[in-house]
């Protein structure tokens, strides 16, 4: 009975992960054309759900490890027990929050590995981890993707811009926006069929190792709808803060630019998935975004936004892997000791929620006049006040995502 | 233990693919913004997209197990 409640838990706890994924890597593929008025953000957000709920569909065999080897797991290894898992997971979801509040793109795989990576060492020993296969599959190519990203970025946005030059007549540079859109999507898709595939991995090996299933054998369809659900609904959420970050917190994205990152992004993922050197899509994004805005003359970055992104890169396997070990430690009290890992990462989360809607003070005196509005207007004005300000937003976008040559600067002089 | 070998075709590939992709967009773009009303410019802007999908499609081809063999 006590090896089906940590199984219970190990899948309630797979399937929040995987909600957390999906929120914290929309960004990856939707925040260029968010910030650039390709797509509306419901829209985007619409869009990329749909993809991964799609791509969950179409990627369904799940890896025999949950580590990928860096943990010493099966024949003349250690057994990764469903508390390890369990007390993994609760590291990884926390540290995705951590980072979700904080409005930083952080590799979610890294994440589960660190969380396991802290279990394993509590509950099997130094010894279970294979420190070499943490180098050469996590920290070189933390290190190494951003810069093939941006540099493939960097080029793509220079060819870009030199093809489309054109500095008396109307050039034509809005028209990126609509190719945003396929590389965009290329980037949702690609992302739906590699990272349900990992929750769908770990609930298949934790009921193998719970004796549910036999070994080596395929995800049930239930595990393949339940976590395509929850990847899409986690999608559809949208990690606005995330989003954010990425789509203006780093640089000013043009459509050019977004066109150029984005592409450079998928087409990056797909090298190195097919290729045979693993990225992580999450750091490729944010190097094709940095490289994008290196590329336009007078697009200035935020280095210290930059830099705080890559410290948390780093910090993701050593935290994650923190509170899994922390977890492990209480988890191996026996039962009771779950119970207690449950309610205190159920606590965690809730208090990540409840900072999560806390305002910060500048933005207090918009939400009183906000809620003053309120108190005098009818439901359908409030709505369509909401719209207005959204559709000028929307407007606002296009109009700054536009690269004005001289031509349109002379003809909006003689309109005004 | 880093498998340069690898990565240095992934980091070929990719600045190579993008720089590609990238490229026949923007001169599909580049060759429609000429209103002279030529047929061959705009028959070869289109041709520029044409291509410029056909390499997204690719990249639909990878990602789909089912179409390719392992």
């Amino acid at each position: 009975m006590d090896l089906t409640l940590v199984v219970v838990l190990v899948i309630v706890l797979a399937i929040f992960f995987d909600f957390t994924n999906g929120f914290h890597d929309t960004a990856n593929a939707m925040a260029t054309p968010i910030a650039t008025g390709a797509l509306r953000p419901r829209v985007a957000v619409g869009v990329a759900a749909v993809l991964n709920l799609v791509g969950a569909f179409l990627s369904t065999t799940v890896a025999s490890t949950i580590s990928g080897g860096i943990i010493r797991e099966g024949p003349g290894g250690v057994d990764i027990t469903p508390t390890m898992i369990f007390a993994g997971l609760i590291g990884a979801v926390i540290w995705n929050l951590v980072t979700w509040l904080r409005g930083l793109p952080s590799s979610s795989s890294h994440a589960l590995f660190g969380g396991l990576i802290g279990a394993a060492i509590v509950g099997a020993g130094f010894d279970s981890v294979d420190f070499g296969v943490v180098l050469s599959k996590v920290v070189f190519p933390a290190l190494l993707a951003p810069v093939v990203a941006s540099v493939a970025a960097f080029v793509a946005t220079r060819l870009a811009y030199r093809i489309t030059r054109r500095p008396v007549e109307k050039n034509h540079r809005s028209g990126f926006r609509v190719g945003q859109i396929f590389t965009s999507s290329l980037v949702a898709l690609a992302h739906g069929t590699n990272d349900a595939q990992k929750t769908m991995g770990v609930i298949t090996l934790a009921l193998i190792a719970g004796g549910f299933l036999r070994t080596g054998s395929a995800p049930p369809f239930w595990v393949i709808l339940v976590c395509a659900c929850a990847i899409a609904a986690g999608t559809y959420t949208g990690g606005w803060r995330i989003i954010q970050t990425l789509g203006g917190g780093l640089t000013d994205i043009k459509a050019t630019q977004g066109f150029s990152a984005e592409a450079a992004t998928a087409v990056t993922v797909l090298a190195s998935s097919h290729l045979g050197f693993a990225l992580s899509t999450t750091q490729v994004a944010s190097g094709s975004i940095i490289g994008a805005g290196l590329g336009r003359r007078g697009g200035a970055i935020q280095w210290g936004t930059a830099g705080k992104i890559v410290i948390a890169w780093f910090i993701t396997l050593p935290a994650s892997a923190a509170v899994g070990a922390l977890c492990e430690l209480v988890a191996r009290l026996g039962l009771g000791g779950l119970v207690i890992d449950a309610a205190a990462g159920l606590a965690v989360i809730i208090g990540i929620f409840i900072a999560s809607r806390r305002r910060p003070a500048a933005q207090s005196n918009a939400l009183e006049v906000d809620v003053a509005m309120n108190s005098v207007m009818t439901r359908k004005e409030q709505r369509d006040a909401h719209k207005k300000r959204s559709e000028e937003l929307f407007a606002a976008r296009r109009r700054l995502s536009d690269e004005s040559s001289l031509f349109d600067y002379g003809q909006r002089e003689e309109a005004s | 233990m880093i498998d340069w070998g690898a990565f240095l075709v992934v980091a070929a590939v990719s600045i190579g693919s993008a720089a590609a992709l990238v490229a026949l967009f923007a001169a599909g773009l580049r060759l429609l913004a000429v209103d002279s009303g030529n047929v061959g410019i705009r028959l070869t802007a289109y041709v520029c997209f044409v291509l410029a999908a056909l390499g997204t499609l690719y990249g639909v081809y990878l990602i789909i197990p089912a179409l390719h063999p392992a």
